[in-house]
């Protein structure tokens, strides 16, 4: 499998058939691990780096994991490549431009990866479409518990699992959920959201995780706590705080379409006119109108736009998705009229 | 390593003090650590800082006092993790081990792990901490050029290695 097979299709985690994909995008599950024979990456020499790597990567053919996955070192890519793998979710922008031996290995439908020597030895992922956090999580044990036979996490009873950063010890375990949450952003209520999220100890980050703004109102929604919980309550405890955001969105676009008919219907209209006829188009520009379409399709103001296309959307507009499709790298300026260009064709007939 | 007090527990504790410019080593197990009071030993820095960072800078003369405890498996101390927050080592948690518990309740109000035990912790752990402290030490003797010492470490670290390598 080549980074071109993983362009031309996207993960399934964006088909938007997930439960209650009108509001979820995604749900993802992370265990940070480590190997107890070898010291931590923060003070890893270059050949203790490469011995890990290639410790885990010859125990990762030999595991039976439930899904087959293909490791690349990282050095088979070039940056824009990189970069598309950060684009897709699938490594961290850390793990995209650290030194050093480190790699991938990625399931061909992208619901699965590996990170190899990002901050921990081993960081697993599992993306679901829509709200899944209990099949995601079952799923993520199952690879845990095939790994750890072959390879010797470092745990301790009292700690639980050791990760570099004492923030991840414990479970490990690291549970987020990806909202659209247009209606919410249009009435200026996000705040409301964030503080009450926050005072539950959720972490609330944008559309590419730690440090990013929000993008097209998406919000990733995480837990801090991962020690002195189980798995299961963790999860437990996430899947009772989303349905309050869900209903609230919900609530929020309902007042919008029954209070403000017009409004409502005036943005998504024009979101559509200009995405379908627009020359250039800057990513943040194209994400907002994207947001506002998406909304409009939930809402059955506009139809015959599947919200596949959509999703997808938001992930093929981005810079490296671009210059990856055109084969060559672009200047700003260059990508907003193959942005624009690429929205166009996907919209057009719809 | 077993513990030089009561030469039967395990020793989890790894002192290393500096006290008028000599260097001191204990090697201790929890409880006999625990009676000699060196668990509450006071350093130059409190766990807060870490999350508050507003802590007044020790003079030279302050912080040539405060013994500086080194894992002996990765080496690092509990101010060069404050640093970089990032830990060098699984052995860490047990070398830094109040100072932790400190922070962890702070970050996520508990202390103890009550989610998934891997079904093969134990045998392999003592095997492996031992290598990579000879590891370690190899760096060392390899440095200072005691080949004879340095021989020996790569025999065991040999054996340890087979020995890891069995399934």
């Amino acid at each position: 499998m080549k980074v071109e097979d993983l362009l031309g299709q996207p993960g399934e985690w964006l088909k938007g058939t997930g439960p209650e994909n009108d509001v979820v995008i995604s749900s993802r599950v992370r265990l940070a691990r480590n190997l107890n024979r070898f010291p931590f990456l923060t003070v890893a020499t270059p050949a203790s780096r490469a011995d890990v790597e290639k410790f885990v990567r010859s125990h990762l053919d030999g595991a039976k994991l439930p899904k087959e996955l293909v490791y690349w070192p990282m050095s088979a890519f070039s940056s824009v490549e990189r970069t598309v793998l950060v684009e897709r979710h699938l490594i961290s922008k850390e793990h995209a431009t650290a030194e050093g031996e480190r790699g991938v290995a990625v399931a061909p439908d992208e619901s699965v990866s590996i990170m190899v020597n990002e901050e921990d030895h081993l960081r697993l992922q599992v993306i679901r479409s829509g709200l899944q956090l209990e099949e995601a999580y079952d799923e993520i044990d199952r690879m845990d518990t095939a790994l750890e036979g072959a390879l010797h996490f470092a745990f301790d009873s009292r700690f639980g699992y050791l990760t570099a950063c004492p923030t991840n010890a414990g479970t490990g375990l690291r549970i987020s959920v990806m909202l659209h949450l247009p209606a919410v952003a249009l009435a200026k209520q996000v705040d409301k959201v964030l503080q009450s999220l926050q005072r539950l100890n959720y972490n609330v980050r944008g559309f590419y995780g730690e440090g990013t703004s929000p993008l097209g109102d998406f919000y990733q929604v995480s837990n801090q706590v991962t020690l002195g919980k189980s798995e299961r309550d963790l999860i437990a405890d996430l899947r009772k705080v989303i349905p309050e955001i869900l209903r609230f969105e919900r609530a929020w676009r309902h007042k919008l379409l029954e209070d403000e008919p017009k409004r409502l219907e005036d943005k998504v209209w024009r979101a559509y006119g200009v995405l379908k006829n627009a020359r250039r188009m800057s990513s943040e520009e194209a994400t907002d109108l994207l947001s506002s379409l998406r909304l409009g399709v939930n809402l059955n103001i506009l139809t015959g736009i599947p919200i596949k296309t959509l999703n997808e959307l938001f992930i093929f507009t981005q810079p490296a998705h671009l210059q990856k499709l055109e084969r060559r790298i672009l200047e700003p300026d260059e990508r907003d009229l193959v942005r624009a260009e690429l929205i166009r064709r996907k919209l057009e007939g719809l | 390593m077993t513990c030089e007090k009561c030469k039967k527990s395990p020793a989890t504790f790894h002192l290393t003090a500096i006290e008028g410019g000599q260097k001191r080593e204990a090697h201790l197990c929890e409880d006999c650590a625990r009676k000699s009071g060196v668990m509450n030993v006071k350093f130059n820095f409190s766990i807060s800082d870490l999350l508050e960072t507003l802590e007044p800078p020790p003079t030279k003369a302050q912080a040539a006092k405060t013994p500086q405890v080194r894992c002996p498996e990765c080496g690092i101390t509990y101010s060069e993790f404050k640093a970089k927050a990032r830990l060098g080592c699984a052995n860490d948690y047990q070398v830094f081990k109040g100072e932790l518990l400190r922070l962890l309740e702070k970050v996520h109000g508990a202390t103890n792990h009550v989610g998934k035990t891997p079904s093969t912790a134990d045998v392999h752990v003592q095997k492996e901490h031992e290598l990579m402290r000879l590891k370690r030490e190899l760096e060392g003797v390899v440095k200072t050029e005691d080949f004879e010492k340095a021989a020996q470490i790569r025999d065991r670290i040999r054996t340890l290695e087979t020995e890891l390598s069995r399934p």
